[in-house]
């Protein structure tokens, strides 16, 4: 079993925060309200204990340690605050985090991604999701490098597609498991 | 061979590395910075192939991918590589080339007798002789033509993905597709606008005509200068644009450098996915052949391919060479030729005088004007030529050892063509120039009939602010540059198009295609150009015409004299260059060929044995064995019907659905009704298309008074979704639902037998798992095995059973915990073979039955179709077509003698009549509750058949036992199992 893949193994949690139709501007609120920053369409935000990023209107993917009050939002708790607003719904083990970075990072995913990843049109803090290798992708640009979110079960598949496309420019992709290593400067 | 051609002092003569290579086993020598074709020219190789159909010997035409004579087979790492074109391989050391369609040898070419009987050999010949006798044709003429025609062929074994390729994807605002003076120009200009430009260029150096030009060396040199130091600009280089496809799509191959190569693990091909704004069409203008008598002859080539091996090569075509020209702008390979020290044996020119023709003279060269060629001599190399006036008076005799023809320059409107432009002729080139539309592009220079180095960097200026304007750049003022190189004043072009005479006059040399045989086609009523295109094979070569295709429609137009402008050309479709199929297949292939979806607990399964089979793009355990056969299958399944097995089912697709309207939404998504389904219960549901058909089926569960959980069939999990989503957006946005995809959070297994409860009951401490706490279809959250998951009491093997979900990661943990609570009992996991068994004997329906074909009612779900309240599909499943009893519907088989197998496929039939099927089996297996098979079967009136005999006929297997029809619930009817 690829045990590291998975992004919640012991390390995040993510979890999808879904407003209701209309409720949009009230459940960023009550979020900001439990420490949560629910970036705008096509963005990502990152602060100490939680990472969030908007790629489907009115939904956000949460990744946190499980502990925070992001992977809280599951609970009980914050349902009942979010009653009537939106809901809050565990994915932690339906995706798979990767991290690629390096100075040709966007050159290594022009090997499959349509999106255009000019560092003009695609900088730091956005995000997008795309098909990449035939399989689904989201993309978000972190001070780490971009970080790839896949499902779990084209995981390996899209893991070795990567990292094979990334081996003529010496990088490796890595198992994304800690938002400090997310977070980060890019290490090279 | 003849003496060497390599001319000192000639611009492209600069002394560079010596490179060997071999050509047809002749070892010779040529220049680092030669094509194949310009070392071989300068070994004085004439002869270089043999031609499609006739075997004629051929020579090299063009100088560059419009080449259509010159390929051969390269035999390098990755074996033979047939249809390699000289005029753009480059030379490198060792390189290895063959001659092609030739036996034995390419100066004596057996089949070369094909030439003699050319006459029964016209275009279409193969439609008209060899009819008889019938069976001759597979078995021996079309071998035999097959044999006798064609280029190079390929390897019988090729090496598994020898050639890597990739693709990539570019974006830009403006494509500039050429860079000659037109794109290098227009591309400057979008650059300095702050635009993203991508320059594709198929040569390897930048420059197109102002390389050949000494004037114009500085220019080029400042301007690629200028162009390396804009930011935004990007300059690919030995990538050829094949494929226009509208909304800025566009395909592009680019071929790698030895260098380059090396650095990608022997990277090659790759093919580049370009999306832009906008283009500029700056790709330039063909030459041109004329028909006439032995224009194929080895030696007879275009007079700008000349200029292109002198200037770029320093390689002299020939030593005595003659000219055959109907425009200015080929004198420059008189020019070009007489100031290297060749001595022309004459210009034959068919207009009465040109001011080209007046400075040809004043260089000492002589110019017969007003007359054309008639006939060549020489039978592998060119020895000479007679030509006559015009008007078909005299005629005189020329020695020359090659001859170098212009028939004027064709615009490169392929991709233009691609996009829609329309073409307009345009007299004054004798051409057909594209109009494209702004929104998609501009097209510059000599691709829209701007002939002149100095004119086409004008009009790439011109265009190029064009489209800056359009994409709201602020107009600049205009660079300061340079004045340019003038361009000479020339005399206008006089269309020749044939010059009729004894002996094959080409329109086409690659596909062997004659102006006789355009004549053909239209004789035989093939008079569009598309459908003497088809007839003849013109243009259909990799140099698609380009050379020779507007010739074929001038001989199409005077034989239907008809205007040429009214007869046009034929549409080019992508690509318009041939494209390697390794490049089109990029990084994925073999394991990346499409994707596998593993299950999480795959290696687990991997390591106790499991065969597994594919299920879309899912790897299922089939069965936990490597033995193959029933055997295997059979003992698992009775392992569940007797104590306890447990499956993996985690590829159903869930969907989380909340919110006030879920309930109201799977009212109208499910044939059956949900709202009234209490919290902490599941229901089986149908789901119907729009057209009344079946569409999928599975359980749903209520999880809180807002909160249902969707399954769906593995197979249909994606279209499912879909399916809800778009209802959801489209035909109920009113309703206020949220959905969810979970399937790829939620691992799920079955523990299914007359035991299942006991194991169950001993991984779950918080939830009291008795038939009366919780009996059959009853749902909820628990801890299984201390992991927070939730528990299902539903059953598709017809046994106790109960479906058990946790979070992907912990499915090991949890699955360790119940083969642990189980093992007193004998636990062992089943795959999907067995899972097949024990559901076909409980008349349990998958995707065999669920097909898309089949209605409610054919498959016995007609009660579950609720009768008030609008649903999906409930109007057309109302349909009578859909309830009539003759429809075919499900039952049950058992074959009357238990020995004998039953087959899917296998056609039902009365043992009166075995002409006419009655219907089809959809499942069988082996049975472990009965003796022998049982099988699902679609049954023209089916439900009134029950208790008939049919036979099962498999003609492949030739086997047709007799069987029985019964119920399709053979295993215990009455549920109580279910319900234990």
């Amino acid at each position: 079993m690829s045990a590291p893949e998975q992004a919640g193994e012991g390390t995040l949690a993510l979890v999808e925060l879904i407003a209701r139709r209309g409720s949009s501007a009230e459940f960023v609120a009550l979020a900001h309200a439990h420490g949560i920053e629910l970036p705008a369409f096509g963005r990502v935000a990152a602060n100490a204990d939680q990472l969030a990023l908007c790629v489907r209107p009115d939904r956000w993917l949460l990744l946190a340690p499980p502990s925070t009050a992001g992977a809280g939002a599951v609970h009980a708790g914050w349902q009942q605050d979010a009653a009537g607003l939106g809901v809050a719904i565990d994915l932690s083990s339906g995706f798979t985090a990767l991290l690629l970075a390096g100075p040709r990072v966007r050159e290594v995913l022009a090997r499959s991604c349509r999106v255009d990843l000019d560092q003009q049109f695609f900088p730091a803090g956005h995000a997008a999701a795309t098909i990449m290798a035939q399989v689904p992708v989201i993309l978000a640009v972190l001070p780490a490098g971009m970080l790839l979110l896949t499902p779990a079960s084209t995981a390996r598949h899209f893991r070795e597609w990567l990292a094979a496309a990334a081996k003529p420019f010496g990088l490796v992709p890595q198992s994304a498991i800690s938002l400090a290593g997310l977070c980060g400067s890019e290490n090279q | 061979m003849r003496g060497p051609a390599r001319i000192a002092g000639a611009p492209g003569s600069v002394a560079t590395r010596p490179v060997e290579f071999h050509f047809d086993g002749r070892r010779m020598q040529g220049r680092v910075g030669d094509t194949l074709a310009s070392a071989l020219l300068a070994n004085g190789v004439r002869l270089v192939a043999r031609s499609f159909k006739y075997h004629r010997p051929r020579g090299i035409v063009t100088a560059g991918p419009d080449e259509p004579c010159a390929l051969v087979d390269v035999i390098g790492a990755h074996g033979r590589e047939p249809n390699q074109l000289a005029t753009t391989l480059t030379l490198y050391e060792g390189l290895e080339a063959e001659s092609q369609n030739r036996w034995p040898s390419l100066e004596v070419d057996a089949l070369a007798v094909n030439n003699l009987f050319a006459r029964f050999l016209p275009a279409g010949f193969y439609y008209k002789t060899f009819m008889a006798p019938g069976w001759a044709w597979e078995r021996l003429y079309e071998p035999l033509i097959r044999r006798a025609a064609g280029l190079g062929r390929l390897d019988s074994v090729v090496p598994t993905h020898a050639v890597p390729a990739e693709t990539v994807h570019d974006h830009a605002d403006v494509l500039v597709v050429g860079a000659g003076t037109a794109g290098l120009v227009a591309a400057r200009v979008l650059g300095s606008n702050g635009l993203r430009v991508l320059l594709v260029e198929q040569d390897q150096i930048c420059g197109g005509g102002a390389l050949l030009d000494t004037r114009w060396a500085a220019w080029r040199q400042s301007t690629c200068a200028q162009l390396a130091a804009l930011a935004g600009v990007r300059c690919l280089p030995a990538t050829t644009v094949v494929g226009a496809y509208g909304h800025g799509v566009y395909a592009a191959v680019e071929t790698l450098g030895a260098s380059e190569s090396a650095l990608c693990g022997g990277l090659r091909e790759r093919l580049r996915i370009i999306r832009t704004r906008r283009v500029v069409f700056a790709n330039g203008a063909a030459e041109r052949l004329i028909a006439f008598p032995g224009n194929d002859r080895p030696g007879v080539m275009l007079a700008g391919a000349a200029l292109t091996y002198l200037r770029r090569n320093g390689v002299a075509v020939g030593q005595r060479p003659a000219f055959f020209l109907n425009n200015d702008e080929a004198y420059e390979s008189v020019f070009a030729l007489v100031a290297a020290g060749i001595r022309c044996a004459g210009v034959i020119d068919v207009r009465p005088n040109s001011k080209a023709a007046d400075c040809s003279r004043a260089m000492g060269v002589s110019v017969h004007t007003n007359a054309v060629v008639v006939a060549v001599h020489g039978h592998h190399e060119v020895r000479g030529l007679t030509f006559a006036d015009r008007e078909g008076g005299r005629r005189q005799k020329l020695g020359a050892d090659c001859l170098l023809m212009s028939g004027g320059y064709t615009p490169a409107t392929a991709l233009a063509s691609q996009l829609g432009a329309g073409l307009h002729w345009q007299e004054s080139i004798a051409g057909f120039v594209p109009e494209l539309s702004p929104d998609a592009g501009q097209v510059a220079g000599a691709a829209r009939g701007v002939f002149g180095l100095a004119a086409a960097a004008r009009d790439g200026d011109a265009a190029a602010n064009a489209i800056a304007l359009q994409l709201g750049c602020a107009p600049r003022a205009a660079d300061d540059e340079p004045e340019l190189p003038p361009d000479a004043e020339s005399t206008p072009i006089a269309a020749l198009w044939e010059v009729r005479g004894r002996g094959k006059a080409f329109v086409d040399l690659q596909n062997d295609v004659t102006a006789a045989d355009v004549r053909l086609a239209v004789s035989e009523g093939y008079e569009h150009v598309e459908h003497m295109k088809r007839y003849t094979t013109h243009g259909m070569g990799n140099d698609q015409g380009r050379s020779g295709g507007l010739v074929g429609s001038a001989v199409l137009a005077a034989a239907r004299n008809l205007p040429l402008a009214a007869v046009g050309q034929s549409k080019p479709r992508p690509y318009s260059q041939p494209v390697p199929l390794a490049a089109l297949a990029g990084s994925e292939t073999g394991e990346h060929f499409k994707p596998k979806r593993r299950v999480p607990l795959h290696d687990w399964h991997e390591s106790a044995g499991a065969a597994f089979a594919p299920v879309g793009l899912w790897l299922r355990p089939l069965v936990y064995s490597r033995q193959g056969g029933w055997k295997p299958v059979l003992a698992e399944a009775r392992k569940v019907r007797r104590a306890v097995g447990i499956t993996d089912v985690s590829t159903l697709g869930k969907i989380d659905v909340q919110g006030p309207d879920a309930a109201r939404f799977l009212d109208f998504i499910y044939a059956n009704t949900f709202s009234t389904l209490p919290v902490g219960r599941a229901r089986y549901g149908i789901m119907l298309r729009e057209d009344g058909m079946l569409f999928d089926d599975g359980t749903t569960s209520r999880l809180g008074p807002e909160h249902f959980l969707v399954t769906t069939t593995t197979a249909n999990s994606a279209a499912v979704l879909e399916h809800l989503e778009f209802h959801l957006q489209a035909v109920c946005p009113q309703l206020d639902v949220l959905l969810t995809d979970v399937s790829e959070h939620w691992a799920q297994f079955t523990v299914a037998g007359p035991r299942a409860r006991e194991v169950v009951a001993a991984v779950i401490t918080d939830l009291e798992v008795s038939n009366v706490a919780f009996p059959f279809m009853a749902a909820a959250a628990a801890r299984i095995a201390g992991i927070p998951g939730r528990v299902f009491r539903i059953s598709f093997s017809g046994e106790q059973a109960y479906e058990l979900a946790v979070p992907a990661r912990d499915a090991l943990a949890a699955w360790r915990a119940l083969l642990e609570a189980g093992k007193p009992f004998g636990i062992a996991p089943y795959g999907l073979d067995a899972l097949n068994t024990l559901r076909i004997e409980k008349g349990h329906v998958t995707g065999a039955e669920l097909n898309g074909n089949t209605s409610a009612d054919d498959l016995g779900f007609q009660r579950l179709l609720k009768k008030a309240g609008d649903f999906i599909g409930r109007a057309l499943s109302g349909r009578p077509g859909l309830t009539v009893p003759e429809r075919l519907q499900l039952v049950g088989l058992r074959p009357v003698d238990p020995a004998q197998r039953l087959r899917n496929g296998a056609q039902l039939v009365a043992t009166g009549d075995r002409t006419r099927s009655l219907g089809y089996v959809t499942s069988s297996t082996p049975a472990v509750a009965f003796d022998g098979w049982v099988a699902l079967a679609l049954l023209a009136g089916g439900r009134q058949r029950l208790g008939e005999q049919l036979l099962a006929s498999s003609p492949v297997h030739d086997e047709c036992p007799q069987v029985e029809i019964v119920s399709p619930h053979l295993f215990d009817p009455e549920n109580r199992r279910v319900r234990s």
